[in-house]
C-alpha cells in the first residue's frame, strides 16, 4: 500500500464476529491537522473501526498504518506511546482515583514525570472547564463531565491522532459548542488529527473538515461536509431522520 | 495391561474429585464464592463416621449425610451477608471459616489421626487376568457417573434447576425476574453437602484416617482442578476435578519410584502450564474477549 | 508510631512476652510485601512465602558454620557446605535471591489474572516447597535447619518492619506505582493511555519478591531454625487472611492488618500458656486461641467487608480518607 507519512491509514479493513460482520472492506485515513467525522446508524460499524485502529481488536483482514509503519498487530498500549490515542464510547475513566488523577497517570503513562504529569493535568482540566471537578472521584462525575475527561485523559498523552467514541454524548447545546471549540484548538495548536463518531449532525458539519459514513460495516460515502449533506443515499440511510 | 491398571486407578480418583469439584463449582455458580471450606465437610463428616465406629451403616449413612448438609446449611447462612463483597474478601471468609472448623476438630480430636471404617468390604480386591481391581474403584466410577448425570438431570428437568443455571448466568438479571435467588443458593449448598458425603465415603477405602486437615488437602487439590477446568461453567469445572485426579494417580504410577517425592512439582508444573496455554480454563471452548 | 507502641508494650508485657512480640513486627513486614504485589495490582498471589522460604532458607544455611553444615546436611552443593556469611550479607542475599526467583516466576505468570493468578501462584509455593523438602543438595529436606544466629531482636524486627513500609510507600508514589495502581482500577483504560500493564506487574512483583526475601531471612534469623512446614501453607493464608482483614487496597491497611491479627495471635498462643497483662493472671483453655483468632476475622469481614482500614491511606498530614494513587 502507498506509504503516507503524518497519516493514520487503514486499508480494506474487516472484522467479523462469529459470522457476523461488523466491518467489511474500510479504508480510510486521518492526517494530521485534520478533524474526520464518522457517522452512521447504531451498529453501523464505527466502534468497531475505533476499536481496530486503536489495537482494543485486530481485523479479520486489512492492514492499519501509522505514519509508514504496519501497526496492524501492535498493542493499544504501544500504539499510544506512538501517539494514537483514543476514548470510550463507555466511559471507563478510573473510577476511584479524581479527575485530576485520572489526567496525571495518563501522562505518567506514556513516561512523562511527575512534575510534568502535574503541570498537564491543571492545563487540560482548565481547557475541559472540569477545574471544579479536579478533586472528584471519577466515577461521582455526570456522564458528560466523564466523557470530557475521558477527552482530557487522552490529550495528556500528548498524542498525533485522537480517535473521539461519542465524546459530546450527554453534553447540552452551549458544552457543545464549546466542545467544537476544543476540537478546532487541538487541530490547530496540537497538529493533531482527529477521527470524530458524533450523532450530532450539526456539531459534526461544522467542526469537520471531512466527513466518512458508514453503514451495516460497510463505506457508504465519503466526502467535504457540503458533499454529504447533499448525498441523497446519506440523506436517506441516516441524515434523513436527524437533519430533516 | 500395566497402563491399564493405571488407567483404571486413575479414572476412579478421577471420579472422587470429580464430586468434590462439582461441590465446588456449584456454590461459584450461584454466588461467586470460591469454598475453601468445602473441605471441612469432608472433615466433620470423617470425624461423626469416626465417633460411630461399629454402629450400623444404616444409621451412620444417614447420619453423616444430615451432619454434612447441616453444616453446609450453616456455611450458607455465615456467607450470607458477603454476598455482594469483593472476591479476595468472600475467598478470607471461607479460609476463616475452615480454619475455626479445623481449630474446633483440633481442640477436640487432637493432629492425631482416627480412623473411621465403614463398608470395608469396599477395599477388598478383585483380578481379572492380571488387573487387579479394588471393589471400591468399580463403586466410585459407577456412584461418581450417577451422581453426576443425577445433578445434570436436576439442573435440566427441574424448576430449581432451571432457577439454579439463570441465578448462575446472571444473578440480578434473575433476581429482576422474580428468582428466589436465596432458595437457590440454599439448594446448591445442600447438594454440595449431599455430594461431599458421597465423596467422603467414596474417599475412607483409601484415606481411612481422618485429622484436622484431611478435608482441606482434599479441597484444594479440587479447587486447583476447578479453576484448571474452568470455573465459569459447571461441565468444564467438573472435568477439571476429575483431569486432577486422573493426573495426580497417573503421574503417580508412571514416575519411577525414587522419583515419587517430585509428584507435587511435576503436577503443579502442569497446573501452571495449562494456566499460561488456556487461562480461561482446559475445557472452556472459547476465549471471552472483553468487549470494549 | 511503631517505636511507641514497641515501648508501650515493654511496659505492659513481662519479658518473655515481649520477645514473642517481635514476631508481630516480622509477620506484618511479610504482609506489606504481599501488599506490595497484590494490594497495588489487585491481582491476588498465593506465592509469596516462597519467597519468603527461599530468603528463610538461603539465610538459614550460609549462617551455619560450615563444620555444622557437613555434619547434618552432608548432600548439599559444595558452595553452599564451605561458606558462612554474617547477619548483614544473608539479609543481602536472601534478598537478591528473592527478587531473581520472583522475576522469573513474574516474568511467565503475572500475564495472568484473577484466580488463574491465585492458582498459579499457589501452584510455584507448591512447588518451592517440593523441592526444597526432598532435593537435599539446595534445601535440609525434612529436617529443619537448627542453629541459626539469633540476631532479629527488637530492634532488626521493627528495622526490617519500617523499612519495608517506607518501601512500599515510596514505590506506591512513585510514576510506576501509579500506573500499576491505575490498572487495578480499570485495565481497559490503563491501556488505552499506554500503560504496559505486564511491565508494570512485573516491577512490583520482582520489588516484592526482594522485599519477602529480605523478610524471610530476618525471619529465619528470629526463628534460629526452620522447616518447610512453617513457610508454606498455614504462613500463606495467615499473611493473607491480615491483609485482606486490614483492607488490601491501602498500605495503612495492610499494616494495621498485620500488626493488629499478629498481635492478637501472639497474645492467645501466649495466653494457653498463662499471661499475666497488669500483673493480673490469665489463663485460656489448650488450643483455643486458633478458634478465638478465626472467629475474630470472620466477625470483622463480616461487619467491615472493606477491611478495618476500610480505604484509608498513610499520608503526610495524617490519614487520608480516601484511598488515592
Ligand atoms: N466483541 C463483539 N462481539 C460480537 N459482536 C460485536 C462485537 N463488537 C461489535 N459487535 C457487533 O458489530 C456491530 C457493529 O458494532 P459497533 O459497536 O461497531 O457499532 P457502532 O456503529 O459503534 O454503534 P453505536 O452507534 O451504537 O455505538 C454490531 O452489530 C455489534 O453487535
Ligand atoms: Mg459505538
Amino acid at each position: 500500500m502507498t506509504e503516507r507519512p503524518g497519516s493514520l491509514h487503514a486499508t480494506a479493513l474487516s472484522r467479523t464476529y462469529a459470522g457476523v460482520r461488523a466491518l467489511e472492506g474500510v479504508t480510510i485515513t486521518v492526517r494530521r491537522h485534520e478533524v474526520i467525522g464518522l457517522i452512521g446508524p447504531n451498529g453501523a460499524g464505527k466502534s468497531t473501526l475505533v476499536n481496530l485502529l486503536s489495537g482494543f481488536d485486530f481485523p479479520t483482514s486489512g492492514s492499519v498504518m501509522l505514519e509508514g509503519f504496519d501497526i496492524t498487530t501492535w498493542s493499544a498500549h504501544r500504539r499510544v506511546r506512538s501517539g494514537l490515542v483514543r476514548t470510550f464510547q463507555h466511559g471507563h475513566a478510573f473510577p476511584g482515583l479524581t479527575a485530576r488523577e485520572n489526567i496525571e497517570v495518563a501522562a505518567l503513562g506514556t513516561g512523562a514525570a511527575r512534575g510534568v504529569a502535574a503541570r498537564r493535568a491543571t492545563e487540560l482540566l482548565e481547557l475541559m472547564g472540569l477545574a471544579d471537578h479536579s478533586n472528584a472521584e471519577a466515577a461521582t462525575l455526570p456522564h458528560g463531565d466523564e466523557r470530557l475527561l475521558g477527552v482530557a485523559r487522552a490529550l495528556a498523552t500528548m498524542p498525533k491522532f485522537v480517535l473521539l467514541d461519542e465524546p459530546a454524548a450527554g453534553l447540552n447545546e452551549d458544552e457543545i459548542s464549546a466542545f467544537a471549540d476544543i476540537i478546532k484548538l487541538v487541530r490547530d495548536e496540537r497538529n493533531a488529527g482527529i477521527l470524530l463518531i458524533e450523532h450530532n449532525v450539526p456539531l459534526v458539519l461544522g467542526v469537520c473538515d471531512r466527513i466518512h459514513v458508514l453503514d451495516q460495516g460497510e463505506t457508504l460515502a465519503e466526502g467535504s461536509p457540503t458533499e454529504i449533506r447533499n448525498h441523497p443515499a446519506v440523506a436517506d440511510a441516516y441524515l434523513g431522520a436527524t437533519a430533516g | 495391561m500395566r497402563y491399564v491398571q493405571y488407567f483404571i486407578d486413575a479414572v476412579a480418583l478421577g471420579s472422587l474429585y470429580s464430586l468434590v469439584a462439582l461441590g465446588i463449582g456449584l456454590i461459584f455458580g450461584v454466588m461467586r464464592l470460591i469454598n475453601l471450606a468445602q473441605g471441612e465437610l469432608l472433615m466433620v463428616g470423617g470425624y461423626t463416621l469416626f465417633a460411630t465406629n461399629g454402629w450400623s451403616v444404616f444409621v451412620r449413612v444417614p447420619l453423616v449425610l444430615l451432619v454434612i448438609v447441616g453444616l453446609a446449611l450453616l456455611m450458607e447462612r455465615a456467607f450470607r451477608r458477603l454476598r455482594s463483597a469483593a472476591p479476595a474478601t468472600m475467598l478470607v471468609m471461607t479460609f476463616a471459616v475452615s480454619f475455626l472448623l479445623r481449630s474446633i476438630a483440633q481442640k477436640r480430636w487432637s493432629a492425631q489421626g482416627k480412623s473411621m471404617n465403614i463398608f470395608s468390604g469396599l477395599s477388598h480386591a478383585f483380578t481379572v487376568g492380571q488387573l487387579r481391581i479394588r471393589y471400591v474403584t468399580l463403586v466410585s466410577i459407577a456412584v461418581g457417573g450417577v451422581l453426576l448425570l443425577g445433578v445434570n438431570l436436576f439442573l435440566n428437568r427441574t424448576d430449581i434447576g432451571l432457577q439454579m443455571r439463570a441465578v448462575a448466568s446472571d444473578r440480578r438479571i434473575a433476581q429482576a425476574l422474580g428468582v428466589r435467588t436465596n432458595r437457590v443458593v440454599v439448594t446448591a449448598f445442600a447438594l454440595s453437602g449431599v455430594l461431599a458425603t458421597a465423596a467422603l465415603l467414596l474417599f475412607v477405602p483409601q484415606r481411612p484416617t481422618v485429622t484436622p486437615d484431611f478435608g482441606l488437602q482434599i479441597a484444594i487439590v479440587a479447587l486447583i482442578g476447578v479453576v484448571v477446568g474452568g470455573m465459569d461453567r459447571l461441565a468444564p469445572a467438573t472435568f477439571g476435578g476429575f483431569s486432577i485426579g486422573f493426573a495426580n494417580s497417573m503421574v503417580f504410577s508412571l514416575l519411577p519410584t525414587g522419583q515419587r517425592v517430585f509428584l507435587d512439582s511435576v503436577l503443579y508444573g502442569l497446573v501452571i502450564i495449562v494456566l499460561l496455554l488456556r487461562p480461561q480454563g482446559l475445557f472452556q471452548r472459547e476465549r471471552q474477549t472483553t468487549r470494549v | 508510631m511503631l517505636v511507641l507502641l514497641a515501648g508501650g508494650l515493654s511496659t505492659v508485657f513481662s519479658q518473655s512476652v515481649q520477645l514473642k512480640f517481635h514476631n508481630a513486627f516480622v509477620i506484618t513486614a511479610m504482609v506489606v510485601c504481599v501488599y506490595v504485589s497484590s494490594g497495588n495490582s489487585g491481582v491476588i498471589s498465593f506465592g509469596h512465602v516462597s519467597f519468603v522460604a527461599i530468603g528463610a532458607f538461603a539465610a538459614g544455611l550460609f549462617s551455619m558454620k560450615a563444620q555444622q553444615k557437613g555434619a547434618v546436611f552432608n548432600d548439599l552443593f559444595p558452595f553452599i557446605k564451605d561458606n558462612h556469611l554474617g547477619n548483614l550479607a544473608t539479609l543481602i542475599l536472601a534478598a537478591a535471591l528473592g527478587g531473581l526467583y520472583a522475576l522469573v516466576v513474574g516474568i511467565a505468570l503475572v500475564r495472568l489474572n484473577g484466580l488463574s493468578a491465585g492458582i498459579a501462584t499457589f501452584a510455584v509455593l507448591g512447588i518451592t516447597r517440593n523441592v526444597l523438602r526432598n532435593w537435599t543438595k539446595v534445601g535440609p529436606g525434612a529436617k529443619s535447619i537448627p542453629g541459626v544466629e539469633e540476631t532479629t531482636g527488637l530492634t532488626q524486627a521493627l528495622m526490617a518492619l519500617i523499612l519495608c513500609i517506607v518501601v512500599a510507600y515510596i514505590y506506591q508514589r512513585s510514576a510506576a506505582g501509579r500506573r500499576l495502581r491505575a490498572t487495578r482500577e480499570d485495565a481497559i483504560a490503563a491501556q488505552g493511555v499506554g500503560i504496559r500493564i505486564y511491565r508494570e506487574r512485573l516491577i512490583a512483583f520482582t520489588l516484592s519478591g526482594a522485599m519477602a526475601g529480605f523478610v524471610g531471612a530476618v525471619y529465619v534469623h528470629f526463628l534460629g531454625s526452620v522447616s518447610t512446614d512453617q513457610v508454606y501453607l498455614d504462613l500463606t493464608f495467615l499473611v493473607l487472611a491480615m491483609l485482606v482483614v486490614g483492607g488490601v487496597d491501602s498500605l495503612w491497611g495492610a499494616t494495621l492488618g498485620g500488626l493488629s491479627i499478629s498481635f492478637i495471635n501472639t497474645l492467645l498462643s501466649e495466653g494457653e500458656k498463662g499471661l499475666s497483662l497488669f500483673r493480673q493472671k490469665f489463663t485460656l483453655p489448650t488450643s483455643s486461641s486458633g478458634i478465638i483468632l478465626a472467629a475474630l476475622m470472620a466477625i470483622v469481614l463480616l461487619t467491615r467487608p472493606k477491611g478495618l482500614a476500610n480505604g484509608r491511606e498513610f499520608g503526610l498530614r495524617g490519614f487520608r480518607r480516601r484511598d488515592s494513587i
